[in-house]
């Protein structure tokens, strides 16, 4: 036979074992398991979470709890199953839930809006309602936001950071220019543009990434809910080239970057470092998160940096979105450690030597913490301690001020990963130079529209 | 044999092979310079290539983060298990395919050759459930045996055997060889360059390979060295600086190096097969 | 051919049946059920927790006008073809020269030349954004010193592919150069030497005897970096992301987001399907046109 000829049966052999998948089984479903009446509270083993970001740190704070508490479930370890992101832990926990491992399911999961409100509609995650709306007085305002996913509450909060705007206050000081006129955005590009014109072109307001950060960070958590613009609206219809509040946080970037305002590099990368280092970026919109950075990769900066609360548009007044950081919790069918990781997450937020112990340790290993959300905690000094590396301004109280006046986040639907991504295509060729900013939102519209249609109302 | 001298094509030669090696080399170097700087060190452009203050602090703090002795044991045992098995199969399968002749074996063969074109990307949900019904998850046996005979190994190994020549492995049937011992004492010792070649490749494969074990495998003990370091880079949360990074990444390449190294003590030229024909 | 007659040769050959099983067997485990699955998976909407609903052909026909598809699919087309015009022949040079006899240094250059192979990709990545970095890359900084203009290299639309494709000629040739290196020490240098005697030169002789003598190994080359190249995946991921504006999104890149990013399983799989689909027909056209070529009847 030709070479040809058997290429030709393979191929239709190849069909042939693809047309007789049709007939594969589907998906099995869950079995309910029979719930343990009267067993030990909390059965020697492993309690299981997957986490990411940098899960040692939070497994430290239950092995504190076992430690401190040795009573309350003798024989239990934890263990911290390390992720590479949101998507990550969820794929992992798909994974487990489609091979019918429930009894590999872990514990808790750490996840975000989009994930979260997909696993709470396949039905994988516990409902908590009552039990975190009982905390609810004694959180501060909005600690529960984001947690619902129609009407119901799916996971427990862990932390809530505030949006900030970091600055160089030496870069301020050779300048002469008062860091209080970035109270508004106004104000924020009009010092963007002094700092050019002072330096000749050397400093920088601050930078832009030409991927898809720039839209996660000066975007979606930025300047989109502190215009209170919209992607969907209300029934899901697509509304983002329409949204005044577009024009106006979108146009505000446009500003800065057209002008010559922001440094062109990649977020999280050296050369960013390098050019913080020499004094080129003189502030950080948005995110506390940049704390860690710049701790941890300009540690020689200290005491040059000072933090403040995000600039807002004068016409609207409201601050930053906070970003919730939260554990959902795995409705599995003998879930027994559910009551155990709740204990862990009270002591967590509401004993205060508990979690100074911890902060402490973290402090110590220059590991990232965040403030408490429960206001009894935080009424206590130790989360007004100034720091050296902000020249004694104290972080921690900096954290509580960018909480107030927030704005609402953008609404989060199960498809705005999806809605992210083309989004964000729209914006890298803005920032290529390939593509104005109008065309950029036209074509937001048109591919939503083209590509998801309609978002799904809860 | 006569020493040639510089010719115009030698001198060619080294000029090319220099540059690639630079080129080759360089970006490795950086990489290595720069586990050796401290974090306050600024690292881009060509004026930091080496660090002004070295430290060992990233090797020291890479070390805390993972269990690094575990994870390169896991390396270890998975890429040597792998390799070793994966040659072995690979060869006879290529033999096979090479020198005799048996019913379907061009349909084998294509069927063969079209499993590679399929991205397994797609699979993920399947693959495993399958390893769970084994239960291989959280267990090296899930990296080590999906791929102890792979198609592109056995391709490989096909197009270089088939130039073996025939008469030699007549005459070893002659004298009474079965087929397993012509295979195992004649054309294993002339194939050595090839299997050499393939168990670098291999070995760096399984080596280097963090799509699977990220799936398969749970628990940070069980990870391998490069999935436990690419964990480690940055997003919002996870701020391993830079340096540190490089640490891990200059560890894993190291042992790399070192095997590569060593294995080319087999690949010496045109020895036994122009022996055999000789 | 009586069955009898093909039983008996079947049952005579099960030595070699035997050497060629753990493939096919593995295979049956670990591949087949995840293709079929995976098919029928291509017909179907599902995000991997709920019911999965059967949409038919819909998956297909979305690729069939997806722009994104389309220009990752392009983009795919040009990996391809520059890494067969730049790999191939510079891994072919390479070889050779790491061939010749007596050359010094040849071990240290031969494991120096395979290490960018080797370097764990998160390094690459972060080593390649710093040359190419528009500001105080590497590249830009040589460029400034000749006087030329500085490029957007990772951030333009138009030029992204390029540090890509470096990328990809930097990662993959070492793989090559390694393959064909091994044929080449598999020849018999005795060849050489009589074509030598007969008084051809070094350029008629790699013509003459190196190339067909390598024929089956470059034949091996060329059928893998076709796949290789259509399954790109590390190099734009590691590099740009697929961006800016995914200009540099491969198909394999594309396939990955819809699947482990926005959980669509189902185009994921009609993704991964159409991709199998363009590498068969690629494929069989290179190993028809090889043959030809060649004018060899069997796959050798």
């Amino acid at each position: 036979m030709t070479p040809r000829r058997w290429l030709f049966t393979s191929l239709v052999l190849l069909a042939a074992l693809a047309l007789a998948a049709c007939a594969a089984p589907a998906a099995v479903a869950p079995e309910a398991a029979p719930a343990e009446e009267g067993a030990p509270a909390f059965p020697p083993g492993k309690m299981v979470v997957f986490d990411y970001g940098q899960p040692q740190y939070w497994q430290q704070f239950f092995e504190n709890y076992l430690e401190d508490n040795p009573d309350v479930a003798p024989g239990v370890t934890v263990e911290m199953v390390q992720t590479e992101g949101e998507a990550d832990a969820r794929q992992k926990v798909i994974l487990s839930y489609t091979a019918g491992a429930y009894d590999e399911l872990p514990d808790a999961v750490a996840s975000a809006p989009v994930s979260m409100k997909a696993m709470a509609e396949g039905g994988i995650l516990m409902d908590v309602t009552e039990y975190v709306e009982s905390f609810e007085d004694r959180f501060v305002d909005g600690a529960l936001d984001q947690l619902y996913y129609k009407g119901s509450i799916w996971c427990l909060p862990k932390d809530l950071r505030p949006q900030l705007l970091f600055y160089n206050n030496d870069i301020f000081e050779q300048y002469g220019i008062d860091p209080a006129e970035m109270s508004t955005f106004e104000g924020y590009v009009e010092v963007g543009r002094k700092l050019k014109e002072a330096s000749n072109g050397e400093v920088f307001l601050s930078y832009i990434d030409p991927g898809a950060y720039t839209w996660r960070y000066w975007g979606r958590r930025g300047l989109m809910p502190q215009a209170e613009a919209r992607i969907w609206d209300d029934e899901g219809n697509v509304v983002i080239d329409t949204d005044p509040g577009t024009q106006l946080a979108l146009g505000t970037l446009e500003s800065l970057y057209s002008e010559g305002l922001l440094y062109s590099t990649t977020m999280f990368q050296p050369p960013l470092y390098d050019a913080t280092r020499e004094g080129k970026i003189a502030t950080y919109y948005i995110g506390a998160f940049w704390d860690e950075f710049l701790r941890q990769n300009v540690p020689d900066m200290e005491g040059k940096w000072r933090v403040m609360s995000a600039p807002v548009f004068e016409e609207i007044g409201l601050g930053g979105a906070p970003v919730v950081g939260m554990q959902c919790l795995i409705d599995k069918p003998n879930p027994v450690y559910a009551d155990l990781y709740k204990l862990i997450w009270e002591d967590y937020h509401f004993n205060a030597a508990a979690r100074e112990k911890w902060t402490n340790q973290m402090v110590e290993q220059n590991a990232p913490y965040s403030n408490p959300i429960a206001r009894e905690l935080l009424e206590d000094e130790f989360w007004k301690e100034p720091e050296p590396f902000y020249g004694g301004q104290s972080f921690r109280e900096m954290e509580g001020k960018g909480l107030e006046n927030p704005s609402q986040n953008l609404r989060v639907t199960e498809k705005d990963a999806e809605a992210d991504q083309i989004i964000s295509a729209e914006i890298e060729k803005w920032v290529a130079g390939s593509q104005t900013m109008d065309e950029a939102i036209a074509n937001m519209g048109q591919q939503l529209r083209d590509r998801i249609g309609q978002a799904p109302t809860e | 044999m006569a020493r040639r001298n510089f010719t115009p094509g030698r001198l060619a030669a080294y000029i090319v092979l220099i540059v690639w090696c630079i080129l080759a080399i360089f970006p490795i170097f950086w990489m290595a310079s720069t586990s050796f700087k401290p974090v306050t060190e600024g690292f881009g452009g060509l004026g930091s290539l080496l660090p002004q203050n070295p430290t060992l602090n990233n090797y020291v703090a890479v070390s805390r983060l993972l269990p690094l002795a575990r994870n390169i044991l896991n390396s270890v045992t998975v890429a040597t298990v792998g390799t070793i098995l994966t040659v072995f199969l690979c060869s006879l399968a290529g033999m096979a395919f090479a020198k005799y002749e048996f019913p379907g074996k061009n349909a084998l063969f294509f069927l063969l050759l079209a499993t590679m074109m399929v991205p397994p990307e797609a699979g993920v949900v399947p693959v495993f459930a399958i390893m769970r019904a084994l239960g291989w998850i959280n267990n090296l046996l899930s990296l080590i045996i999906p791929t102890a005979a792979t198609a592109i190994g056995i391709f490989y190994m096909r197009q270089y055997i088939s130039g073996f020549p025939n008469e030699v492995m007549e005459q070893a049937r002659l004298d009474g060889c079965g087929e397993f011992r012509i295979y195992w004492q004649i054309v294993v010792p002339v194939v050595a360059p090839a299997l050499a070649a393939w168990a670098s490749i291999a070995f760096i494969a399984r080596w280097n390979d963090f799509f699977w074990p990220l799936i398969f495998m749970r628990s940070k003990e069980m990870f391998t060295l490069m999935v436990a370091i690419s964990t480690l880079p940055v997003s919002e949360g996870l701020s391993t600086p830079w340096p540190v990074i490089m640490a891990g990444t200059t560890i894993s390449v190291l042992p790399l190096f070192v095997i590569y190294f060593l294995l080319q003590g087999y690949q010496k030229e045109g020895l036994a097969l122009g022996a055999v024909r000789g | 051919m009586p069955s009898s007659g093909l039983l008996q040769r079947i049952w005579r050959a099960r030595t070699i049946y035997l050497f060629i099983s753990p493939f096919f067997i593995l295979f049956a485990i670990f591949q087949f059920f995840p293709l079929v699955w995976s098919f029928y998976m291509s017909f179907h909407e599902w995000n991997g927790l709920g019911p999965m609903e059967p949409i038919g052909l819909q998956n297909y026909r979305f690729l069939l006008r997806d722009e994104v598809f389309h220009t990752a699919l392009g983009n795919t087309v040009i990996y391809w073809l520059a890494n067969g015009l730049l790999i191939l022949p510079l891994a072919l040079l390479l070889a050779n020269f790491l061939a010749m006899p007596h050359l010094a240094g040849r071990r240290l250059m031969r494991s120096v030349m395979f290490l960018p192979y080797v370097t764990a990709t998160v390094a690459v990545g972060l080593i390649f954004n710093m040359i190419f970095d528009f500001n105080s890359g590497l590249v830009n900084s040589l460029l400034n010193a000749v006087g030329l203009p500085s490029v957007p290299w990772l951030t333009s639309v138009e030029i992204s592919k390029l540090p890509v494709i470096f990328l990809n000629v930097w990662r993959l040739t070492p793989w090559y150069t390694l393959i064909l290196l091994s044929g080449l020490q598999g020849m018999n240098p005795e060849l050489h030497e009589a074509a030598t005697v007969d008084g051809a030169g070094p350029v008629q002789r790699f013509f003459s005897i190196t190339i067909p003598v390598l024929m089956p190994i470059l034949f091996f080359c060329f059928i893998t970096l076709t796949i290789d190249s259509f399954r790109i995946f590390t190099e734009p991921y590691i590099l740009t992301q697929g961006g800016p504006g995914n200009s540099s999104l491969s198909i394999v890149q594309y396939l990955y987001l819809n699947g482990f990013r926005i959980f669509k399983l189902g185009l994921a799989s009609a993704i991964g399907y159409a991709l199998t689909f363009i590498l068969l027909i690629v494929s069989a056209a290179q190993i028809v046109l090889l043959l030809r070529q060649s004018g060899l009847t069997e796959v050798n």
